[in-house]
């Protein structure tokens, strides 16, 4: 009786990690292939059998898409604008939130809840009207298009306020006994308690931004304002038959973000499930 | 006395001018970005309007076409919501069931979640363009399916595939997601209610019936909501892999309002937008019903 017990057991536990391994390897075979692909050479792409390691290996399609083409300029782009817009985020938003839910002023719940409904308007209502505002500020493909209509989010004001109600009052009331104005006790007090609430804030701003290609691919229409999204959608339009290069493209795009995540998964685990059940 | 009154009011007024400031760029932002557009399009959907001549107001004309008249139109909300009932039916479930594994005492976990998970972390576009090269002709799919005799699919190319294919590639991409959050609702539901349960003499079965699911239950209505308003506005995947083509076979909603957009059909393609934001709003409307019928 308890032999059987046993087996079936381990038959349980087996099937389990049986499950595991295989639906984990069919999750990284797209990635495995993206990036054997780009480095083989052209005419082994198709091959059958399929050639699962590249013979032979070549890391010429990464030279070409960084000198021929503008993969350089795409990324430095990215970061540009992505890292700006989070940084905006980070100031206005954690300021707003601030101001939402720690100070007292005529009209504040009825303003923030007011911006809380327009977290349900969709962008796409306002894509065309956003694009027709750019065109008459003569901001189309400048970063000023890219950049000053993301500076803030209701959503990012939202999660902030969420997280700075958990601090409390003491804290504040005592930078204010020691002589701090409200700036000082939100660049003092709130700022650095609020670091968690800001990593997470980061986590989404960062990812949003930098895989944003919708309204990228509106407002930019010269080469070198194209984001690394725009910039790899162009290249797979262009060229569909190129595939190495567009590998070497796809890997290039897909890598900062994989890295990241790499080196800090705990705080992005923790981030995205705060942000979940918060936002 | 008096003297205090005033130097208090002064103080006030001091803290609230401060107070205002702090909000004042979300709420231009708001203004310049959100409101205003949102109207301009409200207007402009009532209007013929190129953006070239004035435009011209013809009452409920756009929408009336648009969902009586337009056959792309309703093939692109025919395709979308498709397109939502087969990523919902399947993401989330495989989501939990993955959550589920993880949840067990495991080793390496760590290991495992990350492969579910770094699909999260890249871009529709990067997946679209991922996905089209192993949906190729003569691609990795195709060879694996002729080596075990099973004949070739045209993934992209026949318009009773396509939107399948967008559909497998938006799950691997997006369900990691939902594996991370159920599983960090599963880690919530305490231990001893599993324990209460087991000595009552449940089954697995019944337990999952019993605890799991009632434990999730907030954390499910917030995933199948935000993944229904998200798939309705389905875009880079379709503008990617197939233009909505092959004969809009995967045409969607947003892809739909764009071409009409870049045809500078401004009015028709507000109306457009503003169906989607109805649509949106009913789902939001059922979430707030529902987390409400809870409490």
């Amino acid at each position: 009786m308890i032999t059987r017990r046993k087996t079936s057991l381990l038959l349980q536990r087996g099937t389990l990690y049986l499950a595991l391994v295989v639906s984990s390897i069919l999750m990284i075979v797209p990635f495995y292939w993206a990036v054997i692909t780009s480095l083989k050479l052209e005419g082994f792409v198709y091959s059958n059998p399929p050639q699962w390691w590249p013979n032979p290996l070549t890391f010429f399609h990464y030279v070409e898409i960084t000198t021929k083409l503008s993969f350089l300029r795409y990324f430095s782009n990215s970061l540009f604008v992505a890292g700006s817009i989070t940084l905006a985020h980070v100031f206005f938003d954690t300021l707003a939130a601030y101001a939402f839910a720690k100070l007292r002023f005529p009209g504040r719940d009825r303003i923030f809840f007011i911006m809380l409904l327009g977290l349900m308007v969709p962008f796409q209502v306002n894509l065309i009207p956003m694009y027709r505002i750019m065109s008459s500020l003569r901001w189309l493909d400048t970063y000023a298009a890219l950049i000053v209509p993301q500076l803030t989010s209701i959503f990012g004001i939202f999660l902030m306020r969420q997280y700075i109600q958990s601090i409390p009052d003491e804290l504040l009331d005592a930078a204010r006994i020691d002589g701090c104005n409200e700036f000082n006790v939100f660049r003092r007090v709130i700022l650095p308690l609020a670091i968690p609430g800001i990593a997470t804030l980061v986590i989404f701003i960062f990812m949003g931004a930098w895989s944003d290609f919708l309204w990228p691919r509106l407002v930019t229409s010269s080469n070198n304002m194209f984001t690394l999204q725009v910039g790899l959608a162009q290249l797979q339009m262009k060229n569909t038959s190129n595939i190495t290069q567009i590998m070497a493209g796809t890997v290039t795009t897909a890598l900062p973000m994989i890295l990241v995540y790499l080196l800090m998964q705990r705080r992005f685990i923790e981030g995205i499930t705060a942000g979940a059940v918060k936002g | 006395m008096t003297n205090t009154f005033i130097m208090r009011a002064a103080r006030e007024i001091r803290k609230h001018h401060l107070a205002y400031l702090f909000i004042a760029v979300p709420v231009v932002s708001s203004i310049v970005f959100l409101l205003i557009p949102m109207l301009t399009s409200l207007w402009w959907s009532f209007n013929d309007y190129s953006g070239l001549q004035p435009a011209k107001f013809i009452g409920l004309q756009n929408y009336i076409k648009l969902l009586t008249d337009d056959t792309i139109f309703l093939h692109a909300l025919r395709n979308t919501t498709l397109f939502v009932l087969m990523g919902m039916s399947i993401g989330p479930t495989l989501g939990l069931i993955t959550a589920i594994m993880l949840n067990q005492n495991i080793r390496l976990r760590t290991i495992f979640r990350t492969a579910y998970f770094l699909p999260v972390m890249t871009s529709m576009v990067v997946v679209a363009t991922v996905w089209m090269m192993l949906y190729n002709q003569n691609g990795l799919f195709n060879t694996v399916l002729t080596n075990l005799g099973l004949g070739t699919v045209g993934w992209l190319s026949d318009p009773k595939w396509t939107l399948v294919s967008i559909v497998l590639a938006s799950i691997w991409q997006g369900f990691g997601f939902e594996t991370v959050v159920y599983l960090a609702a599963l880690q919530d539901i305490p231990k001893e209610l599993y324990e209460a349960a087991m000595i009552d003499g449940a089954s697995a079965w019944q337990r999952f019936w019993t605890v799991t699911l009632p434990g999730l239950r907030s954390v499910v209505l917030f995933v199948y909501v935000y993944g229904i308003i998200g798939s309705y506005q389905v875009f880079d995947q379709v503008f990617v892999m197939t233009s909505g083509g092959p004969v809009y076979s995967s045409t969607s909603i947003v892809y739909y309002l764009y071409t009409r957009f870049q045809n500078l059909r401004l009015g028709y393609s507000s109306a457009i937008a503003y169906i989607l934001f109805v649509i949106l709003v009913l789902f939001s409307y059922l979430q707030m019903r529902l987390s409400r019928e809870r409490e």
